[in-house]
């Protein structure tokens, strides 16, 4: 007897014993260092810009964990970084500085980067100094990320890009970016016209960011303009023609992690604070609720983590943790509302409390829009059942 | 899933998946105890794998004993497979032998005034299976002390009930005369703690078959001059029904590892969050659970000439027994204010 059913399944996880000791180091250094941070922009977590922060925590040992010491990385398992992160995340750490070159641009470079763009990005990386920006929506390419048309055409030097990218966060201030252009223009090649490009945006003319103000007022995300844009021949990361396939090795970094079910995490926690001393049985009951969800996540989530650890590729996983932990995170804006009965209010104004409602009631549409929607999500999740 | 799990989940599915057809479901639902499959499943040790080897069981934890409890929603088994495997580890953690037969598990703490020297005094004591029960095992005590008792079933009077699922929940009355009473190393509301987990367990398993059912009806079932599951909606409906199936499964998993390894003792970090977690997330599911997966059938799932009520049944009654998303949501909800803000992940990290 066959069960599709059963194919996916979340074998529990116990984490080796001596992490206890490395979650431990991490719990002390946050609590110290995340003194006199306003509790608004903690709960902005990952998407809290603070190089200074960053560059602390590479001075721990805590970025660039797992990439090999050869070329300035620790060296260290999947699981160590997982419990950096997750205790980062629960913690409101500002990571948005390196979130993005810690998390899968990192990874990208040593695979398919130089031995010079390895000896120079890792140790950046590593040392909380690298910034990374990802270039892959277009303002007509979003879901159907293959359709994308920024053009990369070889020279005599080199390469020459010319198009747009768009929702590309911190492109403002980024050192450096990651982006998937067409390099072969023959449209029966709808995915294998496709290259990524690694570009020092120091070094480069021709790339103009213009921020987007989001409904919230931040200034996150940008389109970017490349006009005649020329990289170095080394700009191709990896192989030219192979940029789809790539990319969606990047995207199982991408849509694996933690920050994919904890992105309130810090919302509950100042619920829980708020209604601890009143509240009723029925109210007991919904808090409770959220806190089985967020136990349930964290299981599904380690277990992912170690598949990854064990060279497993759980993008089926991956998806499913994304889509349950994205209906987690957005209900809990509506509920802390609820149970509170406060207003949420602008930054500045309020109660902290009131302050980070409102910062996450606002921000919350973006959880199913980024790194993959629910659309896309449970088609994959479809597809790995069998069903397409 | 380890040797141990792979060739028991292989075990059960071969004789449910043989023995429990729509069909044989349907005449079990008619003439009542299935005393063959009964003693079939008792020839091959499927009651007795959290008992104690000096028993004739097979001595596993519950992590290892899981398939079988989820097999036991998988197959929608109208047997008391589940119970006897709760009673089975309850006299294993008391060093008690429990005699051969059906046993019918009590479910409520047994008040300890109503237990004498000789007899359990019982009134409408709500019992799975009490029918057909050779033999009672419950848990007394009050406080810290329990104690295992195990009491005939002769002369009882029964108020026979049945749980929307039709199998039975009867409620027994009268003297009880005691068999053996025996210390437990537990606190006195464990039945409810373990009933709470098997049915996670079970609600796990009847999610993944309805899912199965829905996956294989949306292949063969065509509209519009193709299969239901070359519609996105039903796409979505299938995907979001694997996510949330998946979803119970991972944390009542999690709860069997955690009873495994921290225990149940009323003080410290024990498995009661797991399983509490556990409940709360598998009876919160089963409305997505049931109403996906009889949205993907239309109207033939919604005739009993077609099985999944089987399973949403069964579905619907586990919901509620052993307390259901209310009940253990407020426990969680309690922890979470006692530990406050800060102390919730590490609760959760433990």
């Amino acid at each position: 007897m066959t069960s599709t059913a059963d194919k996916l399944r979340f074998e529990p996880t116990a984490l080796p014993a001596a992490l206890d000791t490395l979650r431990a180091e991490v719990r002390a250094f946050l609590k110290d260092a995340l003194v006199g941070v306003p509790e608004v922009k903690r709960s902005h977590s990952w998407e809290a810009y603070d190089a200074e922060f960053s560059a602390k925590l590479g001075a721990k040992g805590w970025l660039g964990m797992t990439l090999p010491k050869q070329y300035g990385g620790h060296g260290r398992t999947a699981l160590e970084r997982y419990v950096v992160v997750e205790e980062c995340l629960v913690a409101g750490a500002p990571t948005a500085f390196h979130w993005v070159a810690d998390r899968q641009s990192g990874p990208l470079v040593v695979r398919y980067g130089t031995e010079e763009q390895k000896k120079e990005i890792v140790p950046a990386i590593t040392a909380g100094k690298a910034c990374f920006a990802i270039g892959m929506s277009e303002p007509n390419s979003g879901s159907d990320l293959a359709s994308l048309r920024t053009r990369a055409e070889r020279t005599a030097t080199g390469w020459k890009v010319n198009g747009t990218k768009i929702w590309t966060s911190n492109a403002h201030r980024a050192n450096y970016m990651i982006a998937l252009f067409r390099t072969d223009p023959d449209p029966t090649k709808k995915h294998a016209g496709l290259s990524q490009f690694l570009i020092d945006l120091s070094k480069t003319k021709g790339i103009t960011p213009r921020p987007i103000q989001n409904l919230a007022g931040g200034r996150n995300f940008n389109e970017v303009a490349f006009v005649d844009a020329e990289l170095p021949p080394d700009a191709l990361l990896g192989t030219e023609g192979q940029g789809w396939r790539q990319v969606t090795e990047e995207l199982a970094f991408e849509r694996s992690g933690p920050e994919r079910y904890l992105s309130c995490f810090y919302l509950l926690r100042k619920l829980i604070d708020a209604v601890k001393e009143t509240a009723a049985p029925a109210t007991l009951a919904r808090l409770g609720s959220q806190v089985a969800w967020a136990a349930t996540l964290r299981t599904m989530s380690l277990s992912i983590a170690a598949k990854l650890n064990a060279g497993q590729d759980p993008a089926l996983e991956a998806s499913v943790v994304k889509d349950l932990g994205c209906q987690f995170e957005q209900a809990l804006p509506g509920l802390a509302q609820e149970l509170c009965e406060l207003e949420p209010t602008l930054e500045g104004h309020g109660s902290d409390y009131q302050q980070v409602l409102g910062a996450l009631v606002q921000v919350a549409p973006s959880f199913s829009l980024r790194g993959g929607t629910p659309e896309i999500l449970r088609g994959i999740i479809a597809k790995g059942m069998g069903v397409r | 899933m380890n040797e141990t799990q792979q060739m028991l989940e292989d075990t059960v599915n071969r004789l449910f998946g043989d023995r429990l057809g729509w069909d044989q479901l349907t005449a079990i639902e008619e003439q009542g105890f299935p005393t063959a499959l009964w003693a079939e499943t008792v020839e091959q040790g499927i009651p007795k794998v959290l008992a104690d080897e000096q028993t004739g069981g097979m001595g596993l934890g519950w992590a290892d004993a899981y398939p079988v409890l989820r097999a036991c929603g998988r197959h929608a088994v109208p047997l008391p497979v589940v119970e006897a495997s709760i009673a089975e580890w309850l006299a294993r953690q008391a060093g008690a032998t429990l005699p051969d037969g059906v046993p019918g598990l009590l479910t409520r703490t047994i008040a300890t005034d109503t237990v004498s020297a000789s007899a359990l005094k019982l009134d409408n004591a709500r019992t799975p299976w009490g029918r057909t029960a050779d033999f009672l095992v419950g848990v007394a005590g009050q406080g810290d002390g329990a104690e295992l008792i195990i009491a005939s079933s002769k002369g009882l009077s029964v108020a026979t009930e049945e749980n929307i699922g039709r199998d039975p929940r009867d409620n027994l009355s009268g003297n009880a005369a005691l068999i053996a009473r025996h210390a437990l190393p537990l606190a006195p509301d464990c039945v409810h703690w373990l009933g709470a987990l098997a049915r996670s367990a079970q609600i796990a398993g009847a999610g993944a078959a309805a899912l199965d059912l829905a996956l294989k009806y949306g292949a063969e079932r065509s509209q519009f001059g193709k299969p239901l599951s070359g519609f996105q909606a039903i796409q979505h409906y299938l995907a979001d029904l694997a996510g949330v199936v998946a979803s119970v499964d991972a944390i009542a998993m999690a709860a069997c590892t955690g009873l495994d390894q921290r225990g149940m003792a009323p003080l410290g970090r024990n498995a009661r969050f797991e399983i509490a977690a556990a409940k709360c997330r598998a009876s919160e599911a089963v409305e997505k659970l049931t109403r996906l997966s009889h949205q993907v059938h239309g109207a033939i799932g919604f005739t009993y000439e077609y099985g999944l009520h089987f399973l949403t049944r069964r579905l619907w009654a586990w919901r509620a027994e052993f307390g259901g998303a209310g009940e253990w949501g407020e426990y969680l909800g309690r922890i979470a204010a006692d530990v406050g803000g800060d102390g919730i992940w590490p609760v959760i990290t433990a």
